[in-house]
């Protein structure tokens, strides 16, 4: 009974990150807006992350954290979750971040040169 | 030994984000400080490699934690030599830029030169780390650094280029992390010896999955076919000496992850053979695009795309002979393609289109960069007196080896085409009358050194192969070498 409610947790955590990352590709491929590429790429970018912390996490884990409290309550370390998906998507959002703003600082720049942010009308270089 | 591997990484990062500081003391000190920084990681490098072809190699253990828990830095005899080229190019890139952007004001030859750190930082740190997210790390250090430089330019296109690369950079770097969380929910590792140790116990659909993933997420870096959109935009719109960076060194730092990934890490039948599908699509695409460009840098990206397809076809073999015919390739395509692009972004200064026709008749106001010119463009298509030719016959002989005699007639067909299309230019350059409207731009005393220091190591390397030979095949028997590496890696403590 337990296992089976935590696989569809499981499953349900698991099919929501991937759902977000398909809604991040449906607006970076599909619509015309450069600012709306720009939302799509950085809504791929939360879907993969809310996956990754998602592979960390077991069920009845606590935070990664050793304390005081810790070892009376728990008894031993490996009810913890796995710390490293959780370092990785620090790095990972940081990173994504950075890339978000090289590309609206982009946007920016091909608003104020062609006056639009239609993708249509931006072609000087073929597409 | 004089320093460690991880000085690669910490003096570059510290120098790149110490320039504007350095900058508010004295303007000049933006353009030196690089100099002496590439100065120096290159003369640490050959030490480095010296040391490394004597005893073996050096893993750097990161901040106390050992493999396979902690980061660590490999430095082979194959990372040995990708590290030396690459400092070099860096180097040769500065000198070059030195005063090619002294007409541009003290702010964009800080983020210039800013910008040209940290996109070899990032290379040098693909081509050293030994752990598989600091490799995702050192990709987008790259990637936001290239980005950054082919948007260089405000009067052209550039920001357009700029923004397809970010578009396909940024879908690549999903790809490759969604690759590395694969590989760490199924074995709890990210340390690539510990990885390659353990993956027979990896689930094999997964494993398929993750090996495409990586290859997708690499391939867009690596300029492979159909994934390299954004290439001959990006290096038409960048500076002149960046193609030549992302030629010589961002490219190469993404194949060798590939070939990282697919002889070390993976251990999956039938990767080669991709490997050998994949370069002959990119190859044949990409020449017979060159030979309708109009522009010359398309051009020379075209021709840099088909040259990566090659070094993947030779790497596809699986020999050692393949591997060493693709590293000779990625040695004489890093020098030779260098050398085109410094010398095509003066023979095309001051045309806004940079047009192929608009070379015409160079060679009476340019001698020497035409001349140079000419010289690369026979070398990288493979003319018996130069570089090239070494690198496309031991192609030839481990095809011969393989027994895939398709593969060498293919090769023999592209050399052709390739003729066809440099000739064209240097038909141009020499036989033709210029156009009144065209003025030619002298080039600074840094540019011609640089390009005769080029010019002469083609030669070099073609007179006396065997200056570089023995390095390759040393490298070439480490890459085959898997058991190695991973014993090496996972022995430190």
């Amino acid at each position: 009974m337990d296992s089976t409610l935590f696989s569809y947790l499981d499953y349900a955590v698991y099919g929501t990150a991937v759902i977000v990352m398909l809604i991040g590709f449906y607006g970076a491929m599909v619509k015309k807006s450069l600012l709306k590429i720009v939302i799509g790429l950085s809504v791929i970018d939360s879907g993969l992350n809310l996956l990754i912390v998602a592979i960390g996490y077991y069920k009845g884990g606590t935070a990664p954290i050793f304390s005081q409290g810790f070892l009376e309550n728990f008894k031993s370390v490996s009810k913890m979750t796995d710390p490293v998906p959780q370092a990785l998507v620090l790095t990972a959002i940081v990173i994504g971040f950075g890339v978000t703003a090289v590309a609206l600082a982009l946007v920016i720049r091909l608003y104020r040169h062609h006056g639009t942010l239609n993708i249509d009308e931006i072609k000087n270089l073929k597409w | 030994m004089v320093g460690t591997p991880v000085l690669f990484i910490a003096i570059p990062l510290m120098a790149a984000f110490l320039i504007p500081l350095l900058g508010m003391i004295w303007k000049e000190l933006v353009r030196i400080v690089p100099g002496l920084v590439l100065t120096y990681l290159l003369i640490l490098s050959i030490n480095l490699l010296d040391h490394v072809l004597a005893h073996g190699p050096i893993v750097e253990v990161i901040a106390g934690w050992g493999p396979p828990i902690g980061i660590n830095l490999v430095f082979s005899a194959l990372s040995g030599f990708l590290v030396v080229l690459m400092e070099f190019l860096g180097l040769l890139v500065w000198a070059y830029s030195y005063r090619f952007k002294r007409n541009v004001d003290y702010e964009p030859a800080l983020k210039y030169f800013l910008m040209l750190m940290m996109l070899i930082t990032g290379s040098v740190g693909i081509v050293l780390t030994g752990d598989i997210f600091n490799m995702f790390v050192f990709i987008e250090i790259t990637s936001i650094s290239a980005y950054g430089l082919t948007a260089f330019y405000k009067g052209r296109n550039s920001a357009e280029a700029s923004f397809k690369y970010v578009m396909m950079g940024s879908v690549a770097s999903t790809f490759l992390l969604l690759a590395i969380m694969i590989i760490y929910a199924q074995l709890g590792t990210l340390n690539m010896a510990d990885i390659a140790n353990k993956i027979h116990l990896m689930n094999p659909t997964l494993k398929i999955v993750s090996y495409i993933f990586f290859v997708t997420a690499l391939g867009i870096e690596a300029e492979i076919f159909p994934l390299n959109g954004w290439a001959p935009d990006a290096y038409a719109e960048a500076p002149g000496p960046v193609g030549a960076a992302f030629a010589g060194i961002v490219v190469k730092a993404a194949v060798y992850a590939i070939i990282r990934y697919t002889y070390t890490i993976f251990d999956l039948s039938g990767t080669f053979n991709f490997l050998i599908i994949i370069g002959m699509i990119t190859l044949i695409i990409a020449e017979t695009a060159a030979i309708r460009q109009e522009k010359l840098k398309r051009m020379l990206a075209y021709s840099s795309i088909g040259q990566m397809g090659l070094v993947m076809v030779a790497f596809g073999f699986g020999t050692e002979e393949g591997v060493f015919a693709a590293l000779f390739l990625m040695l004489n395509h890093a020098i030779i393609k260098s050398l085109l692009f410094f010398s095509g972004s003066y023979l095309t200064y001051n045309s806004t289109d940079k047009k192929i026709s608009e070379v015409n008749g160079m060679s009476k106001f340019l001698p020497i960069t035409s001349l140079l010119f000419a010289l690369g463009a026979f070398a990288i298509v493979g003319l018996p007196p130069f570089a090239g030719f070494w690198s496309k016959l031991a192609v030839m002989t481990a095809a011969a080896d393989s027994n895939m005699i398709l593969i060498m007639a293919l090769v023999l067909i592209v050399s052709v085409v390739e003729l066809v299309y440099y000739l064209r230019v240097v038909n141009r350059v020499y036989f033709y009358k210029k156009e009144a409207d065209v003025k030619p731009k002298r080039p600074t005393v840094n540019a011609l050194i640089v390009m005769i220091t080029l010019g002469a190591i083609i030669l070099l390397v073609g007179f006396y192969p065997d200056a570089v030979t023995g390095l390759l095949h040393k490298a070439s028997a480490g890459l085959m070498d898997k058991t190695q590496y991973i014993h090496n890696v996972l022995s430190v403590r």
